[in-house]
C-alpha cells in the first residue's frame, strides 16, 4: 500500500449481500441495523475506485469517514461513533 | 406461451419538462444509474411529432480515446444532418488535430439552417480529459440553432457554470426523474400487474421511485402469481433494491436464458453467435430479442437488430453473480470471446478479454504484435488505456515494442530508443514464427525514429529488410507486413527526398503510395503522395504542381485537407507556384499550409514554408521581410541533425537578399564561417557573386559563378544555373560590357523557357539587364514579357476572382500566339518567332479577340491573365 493509505469507513444505506459483497474485496462488512458499513486500508486510487463502484451498482452512499493512518492498529471491528 | 412483458409508460410530465429546458442552450440531465436517463432520452427523440434533427451518441464504456468519441460524434451529425453520404468515411488518423474536428462539427451543425439537438448519452463514460476539455469548448460555443442534451451519472466538468451564470442551462436531476406514485400506477397497470393501491404505495415507497428498481420488480411481478406477497417480500427484505430485484428476476427466467444472462455479462457487447460460444448452445440470438421485446435491460445496438447491449447497471450485478457463482469459469469464459473476437478482426476486444482471463503474456503478445496496425488505425490512445491495464511490476519485454510506439507518436525519441533497445534484446529470444514480424516492426520504429530526427545514416541501415522477400505466412501476418513495408516505404522515401533529395526517393514514394493504396491504407497513400509531391521538385514545375495538387486532391477526400500529413504538398505546390510567378495562389497554398502544420512540426518542414515564404517575399519586391524568412529558415537549418536537401539553396538565399540590401560585410562574414564542402556548392558561388556586386566589384564577381558556370561546382538544378547567368550578366553590365550582358541574360532565358521559372530573375534583381535586351535579341519575348509583368508588380494570374470561362476553347496554336500578345512585338514579329506566317498569326489574333469577347490587344492580354490563360501554354 502506498504512503497515502488510510483506513476508511464507508456506510451504505440496506445491506449488501454476497454478490454485491463481491465488488468489494478489499473491505470487511458488518451490518449495522439497516445499514452496511465497510471498512478497509485503502490508498487513493482505491478509495476512488471503491466510489465508483458505489456509483456504479446504484448504491446509496450514507457516509465516508478516515479513521487514521495506516500506523493504527488493525480493528476488524468498527464501534459506531468511534473516531 | 408468451412471456409476460413489460410495458415502459409514456412519462408525459417529464417529457414536458424535457421540452421546456431544451430550449435552452444546453440542458444537463445528471442523475445516478438507473433512474431512467437513456428511457427518457428514446421517449423524447422516438415521440411522433417530434421536430427537432437529433445526432445522438451514447459513449462507449470506459472511453479514453479522444479521437474516437468525435468521430463517433462527427459520424452522429452527418446522420442528423443527412451528410452522411458524402465525404469518405470517416477515419480516424495517426495524428489527430482534434481541434480541427471540433470545428468540422461545430461547422456542420451550423451549415443546417434548421435546428439540430446533440445528444450525448453517458457522458461520465468519457475517461478522456483532453476531449472533455474540447467538449467544453464546443457547448460554449454552439451556433446559434444547436442546442445540447447531456446525460451523464455524475456532474462533470464541462463548462456548466459559465452556461449556468448566462442563463442558458437547463438541468434535470435525479429527483426529478423520480416516479410519482401514479406514475408508479401507470406503470404497473401497463403492464397488466394486478396490485391493491397500498401495495403500489409500498412499492413505491421501498424503492424510492427509483426507476430501474420499479422496472425490475414489474418484470418479476408481471405474470407472477401473488403479486402482494411479493411486494411485501421485498418491502421487508433489507437488502439493496437493485441486488434483491436483479436476484428475483434471474431466477425467474428459465435455465437457457439465465445462463445466458450469466455467461455473457462479462462482454461489452454482444451477438448472437458470440453468445452461442459462450454458452456453448445455440438460439442466444432469439432469447436476446425476446429479452430486448420484453424490456428487460437488454437493448440493440444497431437497426439489424445483430448487437445488443445490456444495461450497464444490470449487466453490472451480473458480472458480479458470474463471479461469485461460477468464478472457475470466467478465464476459460473470458478466453473463448477473446478467439471469438480474434477471429473476427476485433483486436483491441481481443486483447482486452485476454486481460480480463489473466493471460498477460498472451494479451502483451497480441497487443505487441498488432500495436503497428492500431496505431496506423488512429487507436493510439486505446493502446495506452491498453498498456495502463497490465499489472504494475509484471515486466514483459513485448511491451517495450508497445511502448516505443506510443514515444515515438509522442515524439519522445530518446525513451522510444531506450525502449526499442530492450525490444531488441527480447526479440532475439523470440520463437522463429514470431521472429520475423518482431523484427520487422523494431525496423519499422527504428525507421521511424531517424526520420524524425533527420537521420538518414540509421534509415538506409533499417531499410534493409524492405528487401527481404515476404515468405510464406498467415494471413494476418502478411497484413501486418503490408502495413510496416508502406510506413516503411513512406519514411525511407521520405528522409531520402529531405537529406538528399534523389531519385531513390521519388521510387520509394511512388512505391509506399501504390502499396498503401493496395492495402486500403488512405492516410498512408496520402503521406507517400504528399511527400512525393515534395520530393519531385528535382523535376519541371509542372510535374510537381501535378503531383502536389493530387496528393490534396485525395486528401481533401479523407477530409484531411489541413492535416499535418498534407502539409508538404501544400507548401511545395505554393512554392512552385510562386517560383513560376502566380504570386495570389501560391500565397494562399502557403496560407493553408500555415494552418496545417502540427504544432510540434519538425524544423525540416519548417524551414521549408519560410523559405517559400522568403521567396513570395522576394516576388512581390519586399525584400526585408525575404531576408528575415531566409535567416529564420537558416537558423533551423542548423538545428537540424542531419543535412537538409535545400540546405544550399536556404544559405544562399540568405546571403543574396543580405547582398541586395546593403550588408555584404555580414553576408561575406557569414561565408567565411561556412565549411569546405558547404562553400563549394553552385549556389553558394551565386551568393559569393551576388555579395561581390554589391560591393562594387563586378570582376570578383564574374570570378565567383566561373565554377557554376562551366559546371564543376555542384548544383542543385538548373535553376541555379539561371541565377548564375544573370548575375554574369549584371557583372558584364557592371563592366561595361553590353553585348556580354544581353548574352548571358539570353542565355538564362533560355534555360528558363522550357520551365518558366520567374523567381531566379527576381532573386538577382536583374529587372535593369533584361529592361535593356531588345526584343529582336531574344527568341522567349514572351517569357520576358511575362517576367517583367511580375516585376512591376502583378501576379502573372489575377487572384480571387472566377471569371467566366470563354465560350469556345483557345486552341494550341492560338494559345501560343496568346502568350506573346503581352509583348511589345507586331504581327510579323510573332509570326517570325513562331516560324509561321503573318497571315496565320492575324487568323489567330482575331479567333482570340472573338473567343475571349474583346476588341483590343490590353483587354485581350487583361482578360487572359483573368482567366488563367497564359500560363496554361507550354510551347513544347
Amino acid at each position: 500500500m502506498g504512503p497515502e493509505s488510510a483506513r476508511y469507513s464507508i456506510r451504505i444505506n440496506g445491506h449488501l449481500g454476497a454478490t454485491v459483497l463481491s465488488a468489494f474485496p478489499a473491505l470487511a462488512s458488518r451490518r449495522h441495523g439497516a445499514h452496511t458499513v465497510l471498512t478497509g486500508l485503502l490508498d487513493r486510487s482505491a478509495l476512488y475506485g471503491v466510489l465508483a463502484e458505489i456509483e456504479a451498482l446504484g448504491l446509496e452512499l450514507l457516509e465516508l469517514r478516515q479513521l487514521g493512518p495506516a500506523s493504527t492498529t488493525m480493528d476488524s471491528t468498527t464501534k459506531e461513533g468511534t473516531p | 406461451m408468451a412471456r409476460p412483458t413489460l410495458r415502459l409508460i409514456d412519462r408525459g410530465d417529464l417529457l414536458a419538462a424535457l421540452d421546456r429546458a431544451a430550449a435552452r442552450k444546453v440542458t444537463i440531465i445528471s442523475a445516478p444509474a438507473g433512474s431512467g436517463k437513456t428511457s427518457l432520452l428514446r421517449a423524447w427523440a422516438g415521440r411522433p411529432g417530434q421536430r427537432h434533427r437529433l445526432a445522438v451518441l451514447q459513449v462507449q464504456r470506459d472511453q479514453h480515446d479522444a479521437q474516437q468519441f468525435w468521430l463517433a460524434l462527427l459520424a452522429a451529425v452527418r446522420q442528423a444532418t443527412g451528410t452522411g453520404g458524402g465525404p469518405e468515411p470517416l477515419a480516424a488518423t495517426p495524428e489527430f488535430n482534434a481541434r480541427a474536428v471540433v470545428d468540422r462539427v461545430r461547422s456542420e451543425l451550423a451549415g443546417q439552417g434548421g435546428p439540430v439537438v446533440l445528444v450525448i448519452d453517458d457522458l461520465h463514460e468519457l475517461h478522456s480529459p483532453d476531449a472533455l476539455a474540447q467538449l467544453t469548448r464546443l457547448l460554449t460555443s454552439l451556433p446559434p440553432s444547436t442546442h445540447a442534451i447531456l446525460a451523464t451519472r455524475r456532474d462533470l466538468r464541462v463548462g456548466l457554470h459559465q452556461l449556468r451564470l448566462a442563463g442558458e442551462l437547463a438541468e434535470i436531476r435525479g429527483a426529478d426523474l423520480r416516479f410519482t406514485e401514479r406514475e408508479t400506477c401507470q406503470l404497473l397497470a401497463a403492464s397488466g400487474i394486478t396490485l391493491s393501491e397500498a401495495g403500489a404505495a409500498l412499492l413505491h415507497q421501498r424503492t424510492e421511485g427509483w426507476a430501474a428498481g420499479l422496472r425490475l420488480a414489474a418484470i418479476s411481478l408481471a405474470g407472477h402469481p401473488d403479486p402482494e406477497r411479493f411486494v411485501a417480500e421485498f418491502s421487508g427484505s433489507d437488502r439493496t433494491v437493485a441486488e434483491y430485484l436483479v436476484a428475483e428476476m434471474l431466477e425467474r427466467q428459465p435455465a437457457d436464458v439465465q445462463n445466458l444472462l450469466l455467461r455473457t455479462s462479462l462482454l461489452d457487447r454482444v451477438n448472437g453467435e458470440l453468445a452461442d460460444v459462450l454458452t456453448g448452445r445455440p438460439g442466444s440470438e432469439r432469447i436476446l430479442l425476446d429479452l430486448e421485446d420484453a424490456n428487460a435491460f437488454v437493448v440493440s445496438l444497431d437497426p439489424g437488430r445483430t448487437w445488443f447491449r445490456y444495461h450497464h447497471l444490470f449487466g453490472d450485478m451480473l458480472r458480479l453473480e458470474l463471479r461469485r457463482s461460477l468464478p472457475e469459469q470466467v478465464p476459460a469464459l473470458h478466453l473463448r470471446a477473446a478467439r471469438w473476437f480474434a477471429e473476427h478482426g476485433q483486436v483491441v476486444d481481443a486483447i482486452r478479454h485476454t486481460q480480463g482471463a489473466g493471460d498477460w503474456s498472451a494479451a502483451a503478445r497480441l497487443l505487441a504484435d498488432y500495436s503497428f496496425s492500431l496505431t496506423l488505425d488512429g487507436q493510439a490512445q486505446t493502446i495506452q488505456a491498453l498498456l495502463r491495464a497490465f499489472p504494475p511490476g509484471a515486466d514483459h519485454p513485448e511491451l517495450a515494442l508497445v511502448r516505443a510506439g506510443a514515444d515515438v507518436i509522442q515524439g519522445r525519441l530518446d525513451e522510444a530508443a531506450a525502449h526499442l533497445a530492450v525490444a531488441q534484446a527480447h526479440a532475439g529470444t523470440a520463437p522463429p514464427d514470431r521472429q520475423h514480424r518482431l523484427q520487422v516492426t523494431i525496423a519499422s520504429l527504428k525507421l521511424s525514429l531517424a526520420r524524425r530526427r533527420g537521420h538518414l545514416a540509421g534509415v538506409t541501415e533499417q531499410a534493409e529488410f524492405l528487401n527481404s522477400p515476404v515468405t510464406g505466412q498467415s494471413d494476418e501476418d502478411i497484413a501486418l507486413d503490408g502495413d510496416l513495408r508502406a510506413v516503411a516505404l513512406l519514411n525511407l522515401g521520405t528522409v531520402e527526398a529531405w537529406s538528399l533529395g534523389t531519385a531513390e526517393a521519388e521510387r520509394h514514394l511512388q512505391e509506399g503510395a501504390a502499396l498503401a493504396k493496395e492495402i486500403g491504407r488512405p492516410y498512408l497513400e496520402v503521406g507517400c503522395l504528399a511527400e512525393l509531391g515534395f520530393a519531385s521538385k528535382i523535376h519541371s514545375f509542372d510535374i510537381t504542381k501535378a503531383r502536389c495538387r493530387e496528393a490534396i486532391v485525395l486528401a481533401d477526400r479523407y477530409g484531411w485537407g489541413t492535416e499535418p500529413v498534407i502539409s508538404p504538398a501544400l507548401i511545395t505546390l505554393g512554392g512552385a507556384l510562386i517560383w513560376t510567378g502566380d504570386l495570389d495562389q501560391g500565397e494562399q497554398w502557403l496560407r493553408q499550409a500555415a494552418q496545417a502544420l502540427a504544432e510540434d512540426a519538425g524544423p525540416g518542414i519548417r524551414v521549408l514554408l519560410h523559405l517559400a515564404t522568403g521567396t513570395l517575399q522576394v516576388s512581390r519586391g519586399r525584400l526585408l521581410e525575404a531576408l528575415e524568412e531566409f535567416s529564420a529558415a537558416e537558423h533551423l537549418r542548423a538545428q537540424l541533425v542531419g543535412s537538409h536537401a535545400l540546405a544550399s539553396q536556404v544559405t544562399s538565399s540568405m546571403l543574396i537578399m543580405a547582398a541586395r540590401l546593403g550588408r555584404p560585410g555580414e553576408a561575406r562574414a557569414f561565408l567565411a564561417a561556412l565549411d569546405d564542402e558547404r562553400a563549394g556548392s553552385g549556389e553558394i558561388g551565386n551568393a559569393r557573386a551576388a555579395i561581390s556586386l554589391a560591393e562594387g566589384d563586378p570582376a570578383a564577381a564574374l570570378d565567383a559563378v566561373r565554377e557554376v558556370l562551366d559546371g564543376t561546382a555542384p548544383v542543385l538544378g538548373y535553376l541555379t544555373l539561371v541565377e548564375a547567368h544573370l548575375l554574369a550578366g549584371l557583372a558584364h553590365r557592371g563592366l561595361g560590357d553590353q553585348r556580354a550582358a544581353n548574352q548571358a541574360a539570353e542565355h538564362a532565358l533560355a534555360l528558363a523557357e522550357p520551365d518558366r521559372p520567374v523567381l531566379p530573375f527576381l532573386m538577382t534583381g536583374a529587372r535593369e539587364l533584361l529592361e535593356e535586351l531588345p526584343p529582336h535579341e531574344t527568341a522567349h519575348a514572351a517569357l520576358l514579357a511575362d517576367i517583367l509583368d511580375v516585376m512591376r508588380g502583378s501576379s502573372l494570374t489575377a487572384g480571387g476572382r472566377h471569371p467566366s470561362p470563354p465560350a469556345e476553347e483557345l486552341s494550341p496554336g492560338e494559345l501560343r500566339v496568346l502568350r506573346y500578345l503581352p509583348t511589345n512585338l507586331s504581327r510579323p514579329e510573332i509570326a517570325s518567332q513562331l516560324s509561321v506566317s503573318p497571315n496565320t498569326v492575324s487568323t489567330q489574333i482575331r479567333s482570340i479577340y472573338a473567343k475571349l469577347g474583346v476588341r483590343d490587344r490590353s483587354a485581350a492580354v487583361q482578360r487572359a491573365r483573368e482567366l488563367r490563360l497564359l500560363s496554361a501554354g507550354r510551347t513544347r
